[in-house]
């Protein structure tokens, strides 16, 4: 009797996995976008225990200016992005969420800030499309342009990921790829030591901006 | 052994019910909700956002999105890098999200440069079904819906 009654219970147990897998598989099944969400990290911030040291980035700006970034953000707080202007989605997205989220500073907090776009895409992104774009966001911001292979390096030194424009093979248009991070450098230790991811919003650098003016841990 | 027979119902209900209307009954239809375009910077380019959701007992094919405002092309986003595709897929009964950073509807060649507060006309086109019509709202450049997770 207790030999059945454990059968039965193996069985409903079964059961209710065999459920739970039509379901799930179900839910799969559609192609419901793929985003990758950090498990259980409510915040947007990511603090590194082992700051990065900003590129040594020399490159032209939206004005055709030689820009030397460790130069020209020393001891000011610093946003740094590697995108493109031929980005419907993501670009635009980030940069809009830092130029809002830049408004509620206090004036003098607002000149402090240095917010850098590096194009990933130098070819079609020179520097009057550069500052066209960027005019469209906040005519502060600074956009650079220049070799890419120099783009690519200084990204790397950051653990962003970049690929050169490419052709699409299907339909020949121009591909480009951006970084999916913003890397906050410090304005104490001019160190980058704060990274938000793709999906911050302008809550989050709303919230986060007074303390990283300052240099200090969101 | 009834205990048996039970569970074996269970299994049938379970499966029965995600693929219940079958091949056979339509029943339902393809809809689309949460549609939104955030301002883009500039007349160049725009993205467009939905959630398609299929309601019929069959496969739903998207093969063209066109718009009175300019080209429409359809994109999915690959670790930073998009990819156009001509093509995507809705299984019965599910549904396909063009959501920021993920797949996104990207307008090209605007006839102007869409501002908040403004309606953009969209239609859908489907292999073997009617289309759709979507009015997407323009909203503020830094929108984000508020999704259920």
């Amino acid at each position: 009797m207790r030999k059945k009654t454990f059968a039965a219970a193996a069985l409903l147990a079964a059961a209710t996995l065999t459920l739970t897998a039509c379901g799930s598989e179900n839910d799969s099944g559609s192609p419901v976008s793929v985003v990758s969400e950090e498990a259980g990290s409510d915040k947007a911030a990511t603090v590194l225990d082992q700051p990065f040291e900003k590129p040594d980035l020399v490159l032209t700006d939206t004005q055709g200016k030689k820009y030397d970034l460790r130069k020209e953000t020393a001891g000011k707080p610093t946003l740094l992005y590697f995108g493109y202007t031929h980005c419907p989605d993501i670009c635009p997205l980030t940069m809009n969420n830092i130029a809002v989220a830049k408004k509620s500073l206090p004036k003098s907090e607002q000149d402090e800030l240095r917010v850098i776009f590096v194009t990933t895409d130098p070819d079609r992104d020179t520097p009057s499309e550069l500052g066209k774009w960027l005019k469209g966001i906040d005519s502060r911001f600074v956009g650079l342009t220049g070799d890419f292979a120099t783009i690519q390096a200084s990204a790397r030194t950051l653990g962003i990921s970049i690929e050169p424009t490419h052709k699409d093979k299907k339909t020949g248009k121009a591909v480009s790829v951006h970084g999916t991070q913003v890397v906050a450098f410090s304005p104490k230790t001019d160190a980058g030591y704060v990274l938000y991811g793709e999906d911050a919003t302008v809550d989050d650098y709303t919230k986060d901006l007074p303390k990283l003016v300052k240099g200090e841990k969101p | 052994m009834p205990a048996a027979v039970l569970t074996a119902a269970l299994v049938l209900t379970g499966c029965g019910s995600d693929s219940g209307s079958g091949s056979d009954s339509t029943g339902g239809d393809i809809s689309v909700s949460g549609a939104y375009m955030p301002q883009p910077v500039s007349d160049d380019m725009a993205a467009g956002y939905l959630t398609i959701v299929n309601d019929t007992g069959k496969k739903a094919e998207l093969v063209s999105v066109t718009s009175d405002i300019g080209e429409v092309t359809m994109h999915e986003t690959v670790g930073g890098a998009m990819e156009e595709l001509t093509r995507f897929s809705i299984p019965a009964h599910g549904r396909l999200a063009f959501k920021s950073g993920a797949n996104h509807l990207m307008f090209d060649k605007l006839k102007h440069k869409p501002e908040q507060g403004q309606t953009v006309s969209v239609e859908l086109h489907f292999a073997g079904a009617d289309p759709v019509v979507v009015k997407m709202p323009v909203k503020s450049a830094t929108y984000v819906p508020k999704t259920g997770h």
